[in-house]
């Protein structure tokens, strides 16, 4: 069973792209007594190198990112109010009413907008859009809020972690379980030796997985990840893309990267092997860090696995214990076949 | 006031489940009134002299809007329908608390930002929550007709502000509650009946059948208004922080409303007023128009981002509230009998 405590600690640990801290600070402290040798890297990457009961003739890296998706102070508003953007991807449906903790002391604040008995018909059916909205702290005016609030603060979702009945209700999923998974296999003891690396920024482009596998420098690469899930009732078939509770999610193609084949085959393989639930993406959808990996310096074969998440880059998103602990299994598995071939 | 709020805000009682809320109106008020409810699930405290001529009803609506289960499919997503004025741009990917046999986490569906734009077209007839759990586990938990209730924590801003579902108008009724309070040892020259009234986001149903019931003197009705925000246009809101907005309007009682504002005025409150040309948009209208008629008049806890999960009232306005209609009861109202 993975640690779901760390999965709790990690995922209400706050970060945005760009002010992982937080989240760097909790890995570190809990990898040190296990790894051989970690560094933090001028872009903010933590990386690690793990021995193992062999060494390899490949160099293997794993890699997951630590940043999520949230948003940034752009401006303070005379009314004392906070203007902002997004960093990452979130869409518009998601942003309207949510509470938001502000900065690194953690000031609340909600997302507010004009209530919905003023508006006229059209605009109640619309969500409305970021640059209409703005953040309330309870501030009289622009210069109480300014005490409080600068222009470049992080401001990241205030939203409940649940774990219950075998699935997980939390923001940051995506990718918290990547690092949990990580983390877990430093933990634990190794087949062979391997590179892990805790990257930064990848909601705005993938830009730490491309400094840290330059540094590193692999033969081959496994991205641990969590993956848009729409199995919702009204997405059919291809559009559903993957399913929660079906397991692990082996990607052959998403937007950024085709994977290599050998290597999809081969974590499919360990998945029957292990007698554990794998699946593909029905659409080319999505991206990661293997975009970034594979295509650094002269190419590394790269694999994705992935669980499959609803709700993804929300305040809420939804997967279940199943798949996740499918994706742990594929994971150690496939990284030891790698090696072996 | 602040720990008052805390209770009421957390708890259900979404528009027709109001005694969901007894318990919570029961403890509050120990030592201080008498609890009751009746036909439409209002919850009624009465305090003062029960025999005296002059009877003042002070009105809060307890009810919250919320969802109402309709359907569960064969892959445990639960169809939801709103009741109340469910604002539809605070549902997308939100979590709620699905109020059945046993309460369970789950979120409003939406598609994710990798495969839409988020702009889909908003519709009451397209909810549907998701608990994770299969539809067996959900049958087993969930009945078509349990509440939903968007998931919400008590959170405090600067300058004693307070963001939480529910305040429309759990705050009022916190007014109430607060105000029964400071009467406590007061002998009363009325007899005064708090009424957390039923079915306000629906119908006004407990406004009209409570009215008629008690067939009060004169009736004070404490909702929540409009906040200066961005947006909201300056004559429809009051500041957060004014004290209160006190209502004028052709419905309302000149006589109550003038007490209103001359209590306010002693307690050197710089309330901001709202003026109808109708109806008040609150219980008032049907109060006033209940039996043979009630005096009535309204004042209004500014609010902002009224009716979604993150509502704004500030604590010192709900305070000073509960002082002048404290004031106004113990003075026998606005006339005597």
């Amino acid at each position: 069973m993975l640690d779901y405590e760390l999965l709790k600690k990690l995922c209400t640990a706050d970060g945005i792209s760009g002010n992982e801290d937080e989240v760097r600070n909790i890995i570190i402290s809990e990898i040190t007594p296990f790894a051989d040798s970690v560094t933090v890297d001028n872009s903010g990457n933590v990386i690690v190198f793990k021995k193992g009961k062999k060494t390899p003739d490949k160099k293997l890296l794993i890699s997951a990112h630590m940043d999520e998706v949230g948003f940034i102070v752009t401006y303070i508003n005379p009314d004392g109010t906070l203007k902002f953007e997004t960093v990452g991807g979130i869409n518009d449906s998601a942003v309207f009413a949510k509470s938001l903790k502000i900065g690194k002391s953690k000031l609340r604040g909600v997302v507010s907008s004009k209530p919905v008995h003023l508006l006229k018909a059209d605009e109640k059916k619309k969500c409305p859009s970021v640059g209409s909205l703005c953040v309330d702290i309870g501030a009289k005016d622009k210069e109480e809020a300014e005490k409080y609030v600068s222009p470049g603060d992080m401001m990241t979702f205030d939203s409940p972690y649940e774990n219950k009945n075998g699935r997980v209700i939390s923001k940051a999923i995506d990718d918290r379980f990547g690092c949990l998974v990580l983390i877990e296999m430093i933990k634990s003891e190794l087949e062979y030796d391997m590179y892990f690396s805790f990257t930064v920024q990848e909601e705005i482009g993938l830009r730490g997985a491309r400094t840290a596998a330059f540094s590193i420098s692999p033969d081959c690469a496994i991205v641990v990840e969590a993956t848009t899930a729409s199995d919702v009732p009204f997405a059919e078939n291809e559009k559903r893309v993957c399913l929660v509770g079906s397991g692990a999610v082996i990607s052959f193609m998403d937007r950024a990267t085709i994977y290599d084949k050998e290597y999809y085959k081969l974590a499919m393989d360990c998945a029957e092997k292990l007698g554990v639930k794998a699946q593909t993406k029905t659409m080319i959808a999505g991206g990661n860090d293997a975009g970034a990996i594979h295509s650094s310096r002269g190419g590394v074969r790269t694999l994705a696995v992935s669980v499959p998440c609803r709700y993804i880059h929300s305040s809420d998103s939804l997967a279940v214990a199943e798949d996740m602990e499918a994706v742990y299994a594929v994971v150690r598995a496939t990284a030891k076949r790698i090696l072996e071939i | 006031m602040k720990e008052i709020l805390k209770k009421l805000c957390i708890e259900k009682g979404v528009s027709g489940n109001e005694t969901e809320m007894l318990n919570a109106v029961q403890e509050l008020l120990d030592g201080i009134a008498e609890v009751e409810t009746d036909n439409s699930g209002n919850i009624i405290a009465v305090m003062g002299d029960k025999n005296a001529d002059k009877h003042i009803m002070l009105d809060a609506h307890i009810d919250r809007i919320g969802l109402v289960v309709t359907y569960i499919n064969d892959e445990g997503f639960i169809k939801a329908e709103p009741v109340g004025g469910i604002d539809l741009r605070t549902l997308p990917s939100s979590a709620v608390r699905i109020l059945g046999r046993e309460e369970i986490l789950g979120v409003v569906c939406t598609v994710p930002p990798h495969l839409s734009k988020g702009d889909e077209e908003l519709s009451r007839d397209s909810i549907w929550v998701d608990t994770g759990l299969p539809a067996e586990k959900v049958r087993e938990l969930v009945s078509l007709g349990d509440s939903i209730i968007l998931y919400s924590e008590f959170k405090e801003l600067l300058n004693n502000n307070i963001a939480v579902s529910a305040l429309d108008n759990r705050s009022g009724c916190a007014v109430l509650i607060r105000c029964a309070e400071l009467l406590k040892n007061e002998k009363l020259p009325c007899r005064v009946s708090f009424v957390f009234s039923s079915q306000e986001e629906t119908s006004e149903l407990g406004a009209g059948t409570s009215a008629f019931r008690l067939r009060p003197y004169e009736a004070v009705v404490v909702d929540v208004g409009f906040a200066k925000q961005s947006g909201v246009p300056d004559e429809k809101s009051g500041r957060i922080g004014c004290g209160g907005i006190i209502s004028i309007s052709p419905v309302l009682s000149k006589q109550v409303t003038n007490r209103i504002i001359e209590i306010s005025k002693r307690l050197s409150m710089e309330c901001d007023y709202e003026v109808c040309g109708g109806g008040t948009g609150t219980n008032a209208d049907k109060i006033s128009a209940s039996g043979c008629g009630v005096r009535t008049g309204v004042i209004s806890i500014p609010s902002k981002n009224m009716h979604t999960q993150t509502e704004i009232v500030s604590l010192e306005d709900m305070e000073k509230i509960s002082e002048l209609l404290s004031i106004y009861v113990k003075e026998g109202g606005a006339e005597n009998a």
